[in-house]
């Protein structure tokens, strides 16, 4: 059955891509649970959502758009998402957390009103909801291996003032730490990576690749350093266990890595628990 | 090194200064005191260009504040609590690491020197033992040396700390003073240091200045001991009963 993962060109596609998620998702998302931002993945889905519907229907009713991948206007709307959640957390300074629940009502409001307009789309909407292996193309695989390569790079090069912002915001602005330009990218390359993930995990389930290899990895890690290679390892291990499984047994793949991925925080939990009986 | 000329600020309606003049030398171990909402920490987050003056003028070492940017000479220590820092999964080699970010610059990495640094910043606290521990498993008096040490990695001139004794045990805030004397007789630092605690402190620094709006008083340590009652009266209002309680 592995030999299919090779023959198969669709089955490559979903292999590499899954791999790459499975490296830049816990990078991001190690930042984004210490800064006590791990909704805003959940947010930026919805507003991506809304992105490829307006794609589809773009591409329904007009021909120039046909040959349009609907992820590129996912893209573009979760970018703008972003934005106005940076946006947001300023005008509330003091609710900060109400910026996330007003653009994911918003992105699901706007869903919804596109795909009545459209008067439904095609079953392909199935498949950025939940995640389908077999709809991975080439196309997907190239814009994330883009973002894959931009979000690395940002890390490599400004590791240390993505580490001083998100321990004390305060501190880095006083350390001369641009701050605002620092969050405001790292909310980009969340926008990209959430909109680049979807057709394998699925729109409204990107986000649990996010937080649950970091949540299982804080249990046991050392360091910050640490936090974030043992979450690279968890969700390497949920979306290779998860594509291979899903796979075998015709199930959607992004519910599959996501339930390994709780799997996995289910086995850290209980290790660390018998770990303290047995002291 | 500091100097604020006729400097006000106000939050909405709310003037919280009011033509303040104020200056700070070199080698000066200041206490700013005041009442809560009086404006001490807004003075401070003015100094370090956290907010801007409605009016007047903010000086930091003989340049305007919109014109700094060598803020690598100023180290800060922010009020513990307001960190909750201690779930965050960083050791204690990672935070006063952070606390190069502004020295080393962008897009640099940290060199082995740099590392050298850290290493001893965290002797200079007395928390070698700690270094590679995760800052969650210290205690309040401990982590608090941790903020100092991120604050003197990159080796300031000026150090600023905000109200840093709060949420520390009585025994630790002796020693936490203990080492902030020895720290500014060892490295030369010019300290600004805002607390609450009048008696703890003002038996430590050098110099106090009092903010209620304005600058009520500002001179030696020795002088507002002496006159503290008026002082506190006047800043207070005239009901005011002065508790006095030494550690």
């Amino acid at each position: 059955m592995l030999a299919d993962w090779w023959q198969y060109d669709f089955l490559r596609y979903t292999l590499f891509s899954g791999i790459l998620i499975g490296l830049i998702c816990p990078i991001l998302g190690t930042f984004l649970i210490v800064r006590r931002l791990s909704m805003m993945a959940d947010g930026l889905s919805h507003v991506t959502l809304s992105g490829v519907a307006a794609g589809m229907l773009l591409s329904k009713k007009v021909a120039f758009f046909a040959a349009i991948n609907p992820l590129f206007f996912g893209m573009i709307f979760s970018v703008i998402g972003s934005l106005f959640i940076e946006r947001l957390r300023k005008v509330f300074r003091s609710q900060q957390d109400l910026a996330i629940p007003i653009i994911l009502s918003g992105g699901l409001g706007l869903f919804t009103v596109l795909i009545s307009i459209a008067d439904g789309f095609n079953a392909d909407l199935y498949s950025y909801l939940f995640g389908k292996i077999v709809t991975v193309t080439i196309e997907d695989l190239y814009a994330l291996v883009g973002v894959a390569v931009v979000v690395l790079g940002t890390v490599l090069l400004i590791y240390k003032e993505l580490f001083a912002v998100s321990f004390d915001e305060e501190f880095a602005r006083v350390s001369g730490v641009s701050r605002r330009a620092i969050n405001l990218w790292f909310m980009v390359l969340v926008a990209l990576t959430i909109a680049a993930s979807m057709r394998i995990v699925g729109v409204l389930l990107i986000s649990a690749l996010i937080t649950l290899p970091v949540a299982a990895s804080l249990q046991i890690s050392g360091s910050f350093r640490q936090t974030i290679l043992y979450a690279i390892v968890f969700a390497q291990t949920s979306v290779l266990g998860g594509l291979y499984f899903a796979y075998l047994l015709d199930w959607a793949s992004g519910g599959t890595i996501v339930l390994m991925a709780v799997l996995i925080l289910l086995v850290v939990l209980g290790v660390k628990k018998l770990k303290v009986l047995f002291r | 090194m500091v100097k604020l000329t006729d400097v006000s600020f106000q939050y909405e309606d709310k003037v919280v200064l009011d033509g303040v003049n104020f200056a700070l030398d070199r080698g000066d171990f200041v206490g700013i005191v005041g009442p809560n909402g009086s404006g001490k920490s807004t003075l401070m987050k003015l100094i370090l260009g956290l907010l801007t003056p409605t009016k007047g003028k903010v000086e930091l070492f003989g340049q305007p504040l919109q014109k700094f940017r060598e803020w690598n000479r100023i180290g800060y220590v922010a009020q513990q609590v307001a960190h909750g820092a201690g779930g965050f999964p960083a050791t204690v080699r990672e935070v006063v690491a952070s606390g190069l970010v502004g020295k080393v610059g962008m897009f640099r990495r940290l060199k082995a020197y740099h590392h050298v640094s850290v290493q001893e910043a965290v002797d200079r606290v007395g928390l070698t033992a700690k270094l590679d521990q995760r800052i969650g498993s210290l205690s309040g008096g401990q982590l608090q040396r941790v903020f100092i040490a991120r604050a003197l990695v990159a080796e300031p001139e000026l150090l600023i700390l905000d109200e840093p004794t709060v949420g520390v045990d009585q025994e630790s805030i002796e020693q936490f003073y203990s080492l902030l004397r020895s720290l500014k007789e060892e490295n030369s630092l010019t300290m600004m240091i805002v607390s609450h605690d009048v008696g703890v402190m003002t038996q430590w620094v050098n110099k106090v200045a009092c903010v209620q709006k304005k600058i009520h008083f500002h001179g030696t340590a020795h002088d507002f001991e002496h006159n503290q009652e008026q002082i506190l009266q006047q800043m207070y209002g005239g009901s005011m009963k002065l508790l006095s309680h030494h550690h």
